[in-house]
């Protein structure tokens, strides 16, 4: 997958030490910010580590547990797959923009792109979790609030990367195309598009496996599914009840995770 | 399914992508009109302008708290120690990285014995699993354990991205060039110096290109694992948001946007170093 990268120049092995320095800097830095002096567990640390472990090998395998599992996962998905779906609609037409493809050389492309770009990183800086309970702040518990909080960052991560996939395209086909009479458009979705569609499948399957996991943590502000079933458990110390939904969201994660590389296997040349 | 061409997954998943996507929006649609009030109308529009008011500090007796060099000073501590939670995080995943992923390559699994083998599924096996938990769900767990500070927050963040980081820094590995360490071994070197003088120089230039982005992510996600673990700027944004101090949530936002596009800026600078 990867290629050796080319031979550094010997100046750059200079800048990797201080990288390497910057780095141990930091990790002693860092430690030495932790207040020891209170020890790394707390009182009952030790215990409620055995505990929690303990009840992973036992996990609540009740009818009610089992069914409030199922349901959540229904819930965690219907979110994962609503929000990425707005995500995707959100994300297309601003990475475009920011690509500044469809646009010639000017101030006005440097205006759009600029404008797009600064969109596109603003809801992306903003983690989906806070997004959340600023909806739910504002406008009270809807799921809609919750598949909003999901496809706003999500928008913003696909956006920059379809910008950098629709740049990245050999100019000899474009050129052609062009040369034949093709408009800004048809150029696009008849050179830029094909070529860039594997990766951008690709890409796009192995965020809805992020927005799959995003979508369990989304639900702690109180919207229902497999995070807030976590909480109310981990709430009554019930830890094995804990790991019930713990295990089903591992679950649904790794087949989701076997799924979206296999997709993404057969996209790749 | 080997019998159909190879596109078929691809076309197979696609469809069932769409079916899920339009289940999903008669789900939340459905659910959200058994709410009182249904999200697409004009009460949500007035409550978001309401909320935005409501951050900007209106109709408050005093000054809002992101005007008052006070309330900027007192936070600073809480900025500060988040962006320490984010590194130490990131610096444990990293130890805990490096220490794995050898062990975790298919191709030097392949080479040894049963013993690299059975170590290579475990390896690949606690990764899957840690990186499958949500931080927050980590952090959940520590908060009963470690002592309460930037602990609990920091062993959240950095259990889940050791399993990001031990799978790409293994991913490396897999595709290395193995003409460079086939010549060292030729040439006499043992296990230790093709490791040494074959392997490292080729993967840590690209495990510290990851390392950085995965800060990147992490210092987005160290305010949400604070919401449940004490410390840094989480907790007291849950605070601020339970007893309705939307002006100070936006001055913690504020605080939040300059270390992600400090963090942003800095690694960035530093990827270009390591490159």
């Amino acid at each position: 997958m990867v290629n050796p990268s080319p031979r550094p120049k010997p100046r750059l092995l200079e800048s990797r030490q201080l990288l390497t320095l910057i780095l141990f800097a930091a990790l002693a830095w860092s430690l030495l910010s932790v207040e020891w002096r209170n020890g790394v567990l707390h009182g009952g640390g030790l215990r409620a580590f055995g505990e929690i472990g303990a009840a992973l090998f036992s996990p609540d395998l009740s009818l009610d547990a089992l069914a409030k599992l199922l349901g959540s996962v229904g819930r965690t998905l219907a979110y994962a797959f609503a929000g990425l779906s707005l995500a995707l609609v959100i994300g297309f037409p601003l990475g475009l923009t920011a690509s500044g493809v469809l646009r010639a050389p000017g101030p006005m492309r440097r205006l759009t792109q600029g404008s797009a770009r600064l969109t596109l990183a603003a809801v992306r800086s903003v983690h989906e979790l806070v997004w959340a309970w600023l909806f739910v702040a504002a406008v009270g518990l809807s799921p809609i609030a919750a598949v909003l909080a999901l496809a706003l960052p999500y928008g913003g991560i696909l956006g920059r990367v379809y910008a950098e996939l629709f740049q990245d395209v050999p100019e000899a086909p474009l050129v052609a195309l062009r040369s034949a009479g093709a408009s800004k458009l048809q150029v696009f979705w008849h050179g830029r598009m094909p070529f860039v569609l594997p990766e951008f499948l690709g890409y796009t399957f192995y965020r809805l496996e992020c927005g799959i996991r995003s979508a369990t943590v989304l639900s702690f502000v109180g919207l229902g599914g497999l995070g807030f079933e976590i909480q109310i458990a981990l709430a009554d110390l019930a830890y094995g009840r804990a790991w019930t939904f713990i295990l089903g969201l591992v679950g649904l994660i790794l087949i989701v995770e076997a799924w979206s590389s296999a997709i993404r296997r057969r996209l790749s040349p | 399914m080997s019998g159909l061409p190879r596109v078929s997954l691809v076309r197979l998943s696609m469809l069932a992508a769409a079916a899920m996507v339009v289940a999903s929006w008669a789900f939340v649609l459905g659910w959200d009109r058994q709410q009182g009030t249904a999200f697409f109308s004009t009460e949500t529009a007035r409550r978001i302008l309401g909320f935005i008011g409501d951050l900007a500090g209106q109709g408050l007796a005093r000054e809002p708290a992101y005007s008052e060099l006070s309330e900027w000073s007192r936070t600073a501590r809480l900025a500060y120690d988040t962006l320490t939670m984010s590194v130490l995080a990131i610096m444990i995943s990293a130890i805990g990285a490096l220490a794995t992923f050898m062990l975790g390559a298919r191709n030097v699994a392949t080479h040894g014995g049963p013993v690299a083998r059975g170590g290579f599924l475990a390896v690949r096996a606690s990764w899957a699993f840690v990186r499958a938990v949500p931080e927050l769900v980590w952090a959940l767990l520590a908060v009963f354990v470690f002592s309460p500070g930037i602990l609990p927050g920091a062993a959240a963040l950095a259990i889940h991205n050791y399993g990001v980081l031990g799978k790409l820094a293994s991913e490396v590995v897999e595709g290395m060039d193995m003409r460079p360490i086939d010549a060292l071994r030729t040439a006499g070197a043992g296990r230790t110096k093709a490791l040494a003088y074959g392997v490292l120089p080729q993967v840590l230039p690209r495990f510290m290109t990851y390392l950085l982005y995965r800060w990147e992510v992490v210092i987005r996600t160290t305010i949400v694992v604070g919401f449940v673990a004490a410390g840094g700027l989480g907790m007291e944004f849950r605070l601020a948001m339970s007893n309705f101090h939307y002006s100070t949530v936006s001055l913690l936002l504020m605080w939040y946007l300059i270390l992600v596009l400090g963090v942003d800026i800095a690694s960035s600078q530093l990827r270009r170093i390591a490159r």
